[in-house]
């Protein structure tokens, strides 16, 4: 026998944002968000913090939207440099080129010297 | 602005599994943002004949890791000076504002807001007590809208 569900994706205009399906998982953005709340809690009040239920949703369009706006700007570069390939560089011109993306210089700067390889 | 130890965790575990060499493979981590998800925005985004090299994809992928990282402190900080234990969405749209991804922020506070509305209806709709649930749907409903605009309130 069926059981009788919320309706809740009706009234959010489509996908419903409780139950997903969402673009990220939220079980791995707590994971990360855990990693994070823990080493900035750190000492002091001995405690990670908890995270609502509603956060890793947050985050799961948030960082959608932020993987669609770094693709979109390192495409940019891609297109300048006259390929159809994006390359790693591309994504590190896109962190150089915009200032809100300051906190991603060190994710984007790499000490291997040879990034010839695609696939 | 952020604390800089935010960086380190995103890096220390890629070199901690990858080979000395780097060869550019983050592998099976699940410290990551799965790169299958991460690929498919990507490509959703991309023209149809865009081409996605593995390093780059691997490089966004680490950046949005980083993303969810950065301003899960600034949040985790605010509340640990305001002494409360958990992180709401509240607190991730006010980091996000601090650290001056403005227009995430506002693009997450319109987000949260329906989320919430969605739980509200969610949560009544469970509730067995009894109660009549008033729902209003006529936002929902483009055929009211169109129907207002061509006839006009009275």
């Amino acid at each position: 026998m069926r059981q009788a569900r919320p309706y809740s994706g009706m009234f959010c205009g489509g996908v419903s944002a409780r139950t997903g399906p969402h673009a990220l998982p939220l079980a791995r953005i707590k994971k990360i968000m855990k990693r994070s709340a823990g080493e900035a809690a750190a000492a002091g009040d001995g405690g990670a913090r908890m995270i609502s239920g509603e956060a890793p949703v947050v985050f799961s369009k948030a960082c959608e939207l932020f993987i669609a706006e770094l693709t979109r700007r390192a495409w940019a570069a891609t297109l300048e440099g006259k390929r159809r390939t994006v390359h790693r560089e591309d994504v590190a011109d896109a962190v150089r080129n915009t200032d809100l993306f300051d906190f991603l210089v060190d994710v984007v700067t790499t000490h291997n010297v040879d990034d010839g390889a695609t696939d | 602005m952020g604390s800089p130890q935010h960086v380190s965790h995103v890096r220390a575990s890629s070199s901690a599994s990858t080979d000395v060499d780097g060869g550019g493979l983050n592998g099976a981590q699940d410290n990551l943002l799965p790169i299958a998800n991460v690929g498919r925005i990507m490509k959703d985004v991309l023209p149809p004949q865009a081409k996605i090299s593995k390093h780059a994809k691997e490089t966004i992928q680490e950046c949005a890791t980083e993303f969810v990282g950065f301003v899960t402190g600034e949040a985790s900080e605010r509340c640990r000076q305001e002494r409360r234990k958990t992180i709401n969405g509240d607190d991730i749209c006010h980091a996000m504002r601090n650290l001056g991804l403005d227009h995430y922020a506002d693009a997450m506070r319109g987000y949260l807001r329906r989320y919430r509305e969605s739980e509200e209806v969610a949560a009544a709709l469970n509730n067995n007590s009894g109660r009549e649930i008033q729902i209003d749907v006529r936002d929902e409903l483009s055929i009211f809208r169109s129907n207002e605009q061509r006839q006009g309130r009275n």
